[in-house]
């Protein structure tokens, strides 16, 4: 499918791109190469422009000045399907499959003009020969709806390819990987690239950068910061050229606070069996007591999900009990739990966090508007800049539409408001779910910091993660949470990654 | 603004193909319908049904329900005010009126609260119910006026008339009726309500994203319910107004299809119910102006129908090309149509 590659051939060559939203310049003066046969690790701070370059390439945005040569040719992209002519394929951040197709529907969607008449079992037979080849295998006739986020992955990246691109763009593709999967998808680009495909990789995790690219290229405030060789590099010289010399890094602090005797958040014998979902959650027994930080461990899909939403009162509860700050909530709704100072941070941001057309300080009155008895725009727009201040968010004020915010910078808007429900109650319960997932570096730690933070407050934390190293290096506790049962804990001191990961994989029984 | 342009030419074009001089035929559209108080009476008289139907579509909108049964809460609202007008004849108009209308209200709020109801618990979509229930609230008004109320001697589907004190008072000369007054304050007042209030951010909210407002606290189902409720209600008071400003009695024909047009207008005024006051406005003075082309310049009556498609569309047409762009410059995530997707070729 790919031209093999030829020596000193250039697949992507951008020159002095520059793009400007409103007052926010995005991207001033960008150069960017990738050869064939190379995958290519783009790098940067939250917000430092890496999808809006990404954007100008696949023609999703118009560059205000800049020239894009693919494969040594000039060419013109003013819209998607430009750019998907020219053989260029995105992933983006977040997926766009349509979730009531099928795999091959979806697959189908992105590479076949439409016709009166399809020959599907030849494309099917294609498709499947394509996923074979580089490990992407998936069940074509599941419905995307029903797919695990990996396999949406798989299913997007084999739509691009089947569409024809030689040059494949990947959005931050290992947010919502496990390790596991990650491993797998790595291995996939290495063999795509082997056969002579440029591979754009946006990443935040470094040691992922040097797991699989063979350049880096680092944006930082919209500049270009420089290019890399990975192999002749340091992951010290990666850091220094994302963070420049405005920054320190910061460090998550070790939490400076006892733990106390008050629970914040308990669960006694709490059973959820109603609805339709994969997982029923089983006797859980849960406490967080003020101060405390404690963290649940475990493989994705063993119910995280389903007691984040129980947590948060979307779930009932069929038997036990739920208490936070010692009141019964048991069956309270979710407005009445944020007054009683549960704070839930779900963890996919997008769909679950934010509302994408409205303004920013709209997506961070949401639940924090149940707070106060005076209902008032404008004292909200007030506190909504006042946050951007203190969290250093990048928009262009609080009127900015929330969408157009970079992934990190969305987070940080939605950690600020579950922090101020949590504060509203003299120190709730924060619930936070992958909150670091997608975020860089700096800003990764910001979080955590302000979770340390919520403890030394006289709040408790509980941090639902699939990020082992985050959990050990955070927590008090780690409770393992396998086929919705609490499968065992540990306790900081006596942490030992072994003994987790057996009770995260044990069978049930 | 282009789509207007657009649907003015392409307009001006059909009266040309028709035989009609375009200048004249506008002229007379704008004399007829502005041009005198009689004229502006009648706007004025159409304006209210299609602003009270739009605003209340308009606000179910912004919460993300789509309520195609405004002309069905018409005939509710109808109905239960000339019930209520029979039943209470002889009393004071300061009296009735009110209880008139209020019984309107609550007509349109009742017929709604099916839709609602079954959306709250069972999860069914409010668009067939609404319209299913058009046809019963239809029927259940034409077996009314030609069954028990019907008047014997109109030898047509209409009742005896209510009370005069159960009629609206009259605010220009020609027939014009002080309905203008009650759908002006609700159009804003919804606006302002949806702007500046906690429920109406919670309104916004649920329209916006569900699944993230939910999370907020927001109660959804309660919200789904409001939304459909009022927007019946508020219906239901159009068909009121219709009974005790217009015809003073029921009958069906009430409503020439101030439903779909209401939802029209909602979509192009971008579901802000303080927006529909224009169009709605727009919309009748083509109405009232295109009726009288009929007698002065001689088209068929379909002609006028044809004219309102003609703008419509292209105001659609050139609004969601820009929509289109909207979106692609809001979210970072794209949302590439399915028609751009299948420009690719097969590898
Ligand atoms: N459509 C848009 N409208 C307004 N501003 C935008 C838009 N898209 C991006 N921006 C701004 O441009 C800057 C760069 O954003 P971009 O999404 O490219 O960052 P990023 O490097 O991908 O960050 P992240 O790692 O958080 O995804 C940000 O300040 C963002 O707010
Ligand atoms: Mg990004």
């Amino acid at each position: 499918m790919a031209e093999p590659a030829r020596a000193g051939d250039v697949a992507v060559e951008m020159a002095g791109i520059a793009k400007s939203f409103g007052d926010v310049h995005a991207l001033d003066d960008v150069t960017f190469r990738v050869a064939p046969g190379e995958v290519h690790g783009l790098l940067g701070e939250n917000g430092a422009g890496k999808t809006t370059l990404m954007n100008v390439l696949t023609g999703l945005y118009l560059a205000d000045r800049g020239d894009v040569a693919l494969h040594g040719q000039h060419v013109d992209l003013r819209t998607p399907s430009d750019a998907v002519g020219h053989g260029v394929g995105m992933v983006h951040q977040h997926f766009e499959l349509v979730q009531a197709f099928s795999a091959l529907e979806n697959i189908l969607l992105g590479a076949v003009t439409a016709t009166w008449s399809m020959d599907t079992a030849s494309h099917r037979e294609r498709i499947a020969d394509l996923a074979d080849h580089y490990g992407f295998t998936v069940d074509l006739d599941t419905r995307v709806a029903d797919m695990e986020v990996g396999d949406q992955q798989k299913v997007e990246i084999l739509r691009i390819l089947y569409a024809g691109a030689d040059i494949l763009v990947l959005d931050e593709p290992t947010t919502h990987l496990t390790p596991a999967e990650v491993d797998h998808l790595f291995a996939s680009v290495r063999e795509l690239a082997a056969e002579g495909l440029a591979v754009v990789l946006i990443a935040h995790k470094l040691h992922e950068v040097f797991a699989v690219c063979d350049r880096v290229t680092v944006l930082r405030h919209g500049r270009l910061a420089g290019s890399l060789d990975v192999a002749a590099a340091a992951h010290a010289d990666v850091v220094a050229m994302m963070m420049g010399d405005d920054a320190t890094m910061v460090e998550a602090r070790a939490k400076t606070c006892d733990i106390g005797e008050d629970e914040v958040l308990s669960l006694r014998g709490v059973t959820a069996t109603g609805g339709a979902v994969d997982v029923h959650l089983h006797d859980l027994d849960l406490q967080v007591h003020r101060g405390e930080f404690v963290g649940i461990a475990g493989v994705a899909g063993n119910g995280q999900r389903e007691l984040m939403e129980l947590l948060a009162g979307l779930r009932p509860i069929t038997t036990g009990r739920m208490h936070a700050s010692g009141v019964d909530v048991t069956h309270a709704r979710v407005d009445e739990r944020i007054r009683a100072g549960v704070a839930v941070l779900p963890g996919d941001r997008m769909r679950e966090g934010v509302l994408p057309a409205s303004p920013l300080y709209e997506t961070y009155a949401l639940g924090r508007h149940l707070l106060h008895d005076h209902f008032s725009p404008h004292d909200l727009q007030d506190q909504a800049r006042d946050m951007i201040a203190r969290f250093d968010v990048r928009t262009s004020g609080p009127t900015a539409p929330t969408a157009s915010l970079s992934g990190g910078n969305i987070q940080k808007v939605l950690v600020a408001r579950a922090l101020d429900v949590s504060e509203h109650a003299g120190g709730g319960a924060m619930v936070v779910m992958n909150p670091t997932s997608g975020l860089d570096v700096g800003a990764a730690a910001f979080v955590h910091d302000q979770l340390v933070r919520t403890c030394e407050a006289g709040g408790g934390v509980l941090l639902i993660s699939e990020d082992l190293d985050e959990l050990l290096a955070l927590c008090d506790r780690v409770v393992v949470l396998s086929h919705g049962r609490l499968a065992g804990q540990q306790v900081a001191g006596d942490y030992d990654r072994l003994v987790l990961g057996d009770l995260m994989v044990a069978a049930h029984g | 603004m282009l789509g207007l342009v657009v649907a003015l030419v392409v307009n001006a074009l059909l009266l040309a193909a028709l035989g009609a001089n375009p200048v004249t035929a506008y002229s007379t559209i704008l004399s007829a319908a502005l041009g005198s108080v009689a004229g502006l009476a009648q706007t004025l008289n159409r304006t209210t049904p299609l602003l009270l139907g739009a605003s209340a579509v308009a606000f179910a909108m912004r919460a993300g329900y789509v309520n195609l049964g405004i002309d069905g809460q018409i005939y509710a609202g109808a109905i239960l005010a000339t019930g209520v007008a029979f039943l209470l004849d002889g009393w004071p108009a300061v009296v009735l009126l009110p209880v008139v209308l209020l019984a309107g209200l609550v007509g349109g709020g009742l017929l709604a609260s099916i839709p609602a109801w079954l959306r709250a618990t069972r999860g069914i979509n409010e668009l067939f119910v609404t319209v299913m229930l058009n046809f019963v609230a239809l029927f259940l008004a034409e077996y009314l006026a030609t069954g028990p109320w019907t008047d014997p001697v109109a030898g047509e589907a209409i009742t005896v008339p209510i009370s005069a004190a159960a009629d609206l008072p009259r605010l220009l000369p020609g027939g014009g009726h002080a309905g203008i007054l009650l759908a002006l304050p609700v159009a804003v007042g919804l606006s302002l309500w949806l702007a500046r209030t906690r429920s109406g951010f919670e309104f916004r909210a649920a329209g916006s994203n569900p699944l993230a407002a939910g999370f907020g606290g927001v109660r959804l189902v309660r919200i789904g319910v409001v939304a459909l409720v009022v927007a019946g209600a508020l219906g239901g008071l159009a068909g009121a107004i219709e009974v005790t400003g217009v015809h003073s009695r029921l009958l069906t024909g009430l409503t020439p299809n101030f439903g779909y047009m209401a939802v029209l207008i909602a979509v192009l005024a971008r579901r802000s119910p303080v927006a529909t006051i224009p169009v709605a406005f727009a919309f009748a003075v083509l109405i009232v102006g295109a009726d009288s082309l009929q007698r002065s310049v001689g088209l068929p009556p379909s002609a006028v129908l044809l004219f309102q498609a003609v703008v419509v569309v292209s105001i659609l047409a050139f609004e969601t090309a820009r929509g289109r762009r909207l979106v692609a410059r809001l979210v970072q995530a794209t949302r590439r149509s399915p028609g751009r997707r299948r420009a690719g070729g097969v590898a």
